[in-house]
């Protein structure tokens, strides 16, 4: 199965820098979450990978470009709207299509709109279709071709809870066969079920890549609660060995800066008792906003919420 | 190429609005044939005809739906006009082109199979127009002449057809919109270029006749000329000669030919560069 490289993607629209120099890897058997904040040039890069936009840099699908691939939905299967179909064009027509451009055979059609769920409204127009089902019908048409490199931009938009759930264990079924799933969303606690690793970008540049577990744990709000008889003499001893200490009820602190046995190791040094210890890891979301804090393109006023306070 | 063929051959049959410009193409044709056979057979009965009366003009007039004859506007080219504009604009207002991008990475093929289904399937309609008027004019005018000198107004009439077709395709690349593409490509043949024409050939002639030589680059009254027989129906005007001021048929088919090859070409050429 394909390992995806993209080497230096670089894209500006009219001077402004949206993609700046970025390389990552997207390895097989894996579903590598792609996050951004909002305008941080994540649609771009796909499109850049996929040779839709003109830009600087390289993508390879096991070394080969997308444009030189011989019929590319073999290869890559990919969804960037949520419904880039006509209207009135039949779902199966819209399939057949797509299938017909690359030699793959029609009963795939078949076999794709039962995948996805959509088997029932094979006849139908897309214009009824709800958005979620629009998403289901771009995600056929990436399986057309049963291809090993999956990319996705945003493929849970609009599917209910019970969509996500199925998108999720779709993807995590497919990577597990051995291909390569790339897949951007905004939805952070989905991404935390869905991905094993990630690349995060803001404003155009890498700002981390590799397996989730390490995002995280490199996140600087991972921290230790400890709670124990004279928290000032812990709270002080902790601060001169470089770590940083909040207070918050009585007698418990909260440590950034140590691990969870290096703070029990300290405590025991002292002679202190230690009623409660421990280890506080921070969400995906958590991980993910201190690392794009500066990075925001768009930063909302926060004059409703002081209007409200008010 | 064969992919991007069957991409494209099963893109045009697979919406309805290909099938709804092609029935109303043909039918407003034949329903104009229908006018001027009327029109002919009571201007026959009332001998106003003269020594024209039984002679190919008035069959072939009405074979071309009017296209023989000037002043007549051509709605079947029109309507070609927005499926061209159709066959590249609705793959920007519907966001597909991505899709079709990523299926034919490869966009010189991909306008080659568009084009060809495209001037393909206008052919056809246009060569179904023709036959059904023959028809008209063979059942309902007993004075029809079918003669040689009908086929090169038929010809013609095709690639007239084509042309607009071509340009409306071009047009829709070059403002990725296909409205826009759709509006140019109908006021500029029957708003701008008659006023132009106007101003040129009225106005000017009287002061500066080399100037109103310029009327003869405007593409759509050009490509009208190449159907003409003869050019001034009521004259009888030769068009395969040239006049003082107005160019004969092979200059005004190369002004046509190159006008909408201008507006193909910009337009691909668009399509290959820019992001998709």
């Amino acid at each position: 199965m394909p390992l995806v490289q993209a080497r230096g993607l670089q894209k500006s629209f009219r001077g402004k820098v949206a993609v700046h120099d970025l390389s990552f890897d997207v390895v097989p058997g894996s579903v590598t979450g792609f996050l951004g904040p909002n305008g941080a040039g994540k649609s771009t890069t796909m499109r850049l990978m996929l040779g839709l936009d003109n830009g600087d840099g390289l993508t390879t699908y096991d070394g080969v470009r997308y444009h030189d691939l011989d019929q590319p939905l073999r290869h890559v299967g990919s969804v960037l709207d949520a419904k880039p179909f006509h209207p009135t064009r039949r779902a199966a027509d819209h399939l057949w299509m797509l299938a017909a451009s690359n030699d793959i055979p029609r009963r795939r059609v078949d076999e794709v709109l039962d995948i996805v769920g959509l088997h029932d409204v094979s006849r139908g127009r897309p214009r009824t279709f709800s958005l979620g089902m629009g998403q289901r019908l771009g995600l056929a048409a990436a399986l057309l071709g049963d291809p090993g490199t999956l990319i996705l931009d945003e493929p849970a938009n609009g599917l209910d809870p019970q969509g996500v759930h199925w998108l999720r264990a779709l993807l995590q079924t497919l990577a597990g066969q051995g291909r390569s799933v790339f897949v951007s969303s905004h939805l952070l606690s989905e991404m935390a079920l869905m991905a094993d690793q990630l690349v995060v970008i803001g404003r155009g540049q890498l700002i981390a890549s590799g397996p989730v577990a390490d995002f995280i744990s490199a996140s600087q709000r991972n921290a230790v609660a400890v709670e124990v008889d004279d928290p000032a003499r812990l709270a002080a001893e902790a601060t001169a060995r470089g770590a940083a200490v909040t207070g918050e009820a009585d007698r418990r602190l909260v440590i950034t800066g140590m691990d969870q046995r290096a703070v029990g190791a300290l405590a025991f040094d002292l002679g202190l008792r230690v009623y409660e210890l421990v280890a506080r890891e921070p969400t995906l979301e958590e991980a993910f906003l201190e690392a794009t804090g500066a990075s925001e393109e768009f930063r909302a006023s926060m004059g409703f919420q002081q209007e409200a306070r008010q | 190429m064969r992919g991007a063929l069957r991409y494209e051959w099963l893109r045009i049959r697979t919406i309805r609005s290909t099938y709804w410009l092609t029935g109303l193409a043909i039918g407003l044709s034949a329903g104009i044939a229908g006018i001027l056979a009327a029109a002919v057979n009571m201007a026959n009965n009332a001998g106003d005809l003269g020594e024209l009366s039984g002679s190919g003009v008035f069959t072939t007039w009405i074979i071309t739906a009017g296209g023989s004859g000037p002043a007549m506007p051509i709605l079947a080219a029109a309507l070609f006009a927005v499926l061209g504009a159709m066959t590249l604009g609705h793959e920007y207002r519907y966001g597909t082109n991505k899709a079709t991008l990523l299926a034919l990475p490869d966009r010189p093929t991909v306008l080659a199979a568009k084009a060809t289904v495209l001037v393909g399937w206008v052919v056809a309609a246009a060569v179904v127009i023709l036959a059904l008027d023959a028809a008209i004019a063979a059942l309902f005018v007993p004075t029809h002449r079918f003669d040689s000198a009908a086929l090169r107004p038929m010809a013609f009439f095709v690639l007239y057809c084509v042309g607009f077709a071509l340009a409306g395709f071009g047009l829709a690349a070059v403002w990725r919109s296909q409205v826009a593409a759709i509006v140019t490509v109908l006021v500029w043949p029957l708003v701008i270029e008659p006023i132009l024409s106007t101003v040129l050939q009225v106005a000017i002639a009287r002061t500066n006749p080399g100037l109103a030589k310029l009327a003869n680059f405007l593409p759509a009254s050009a490509g009208r000329r190449t159907m003409y027989r003869p050019y001034d129906l009521f004259s009888n005007v030769d068009v395969n000669t040239s006049t003082a001021t107005i160019w004969g048929l092979s200059p005004s088919a190369a002004v046509y030919v190159v006008g909408f090859l201008i507006v193909a070409i910009v337009g691909g050429w668009l399509f290959v560069l820019r992001d998709a």
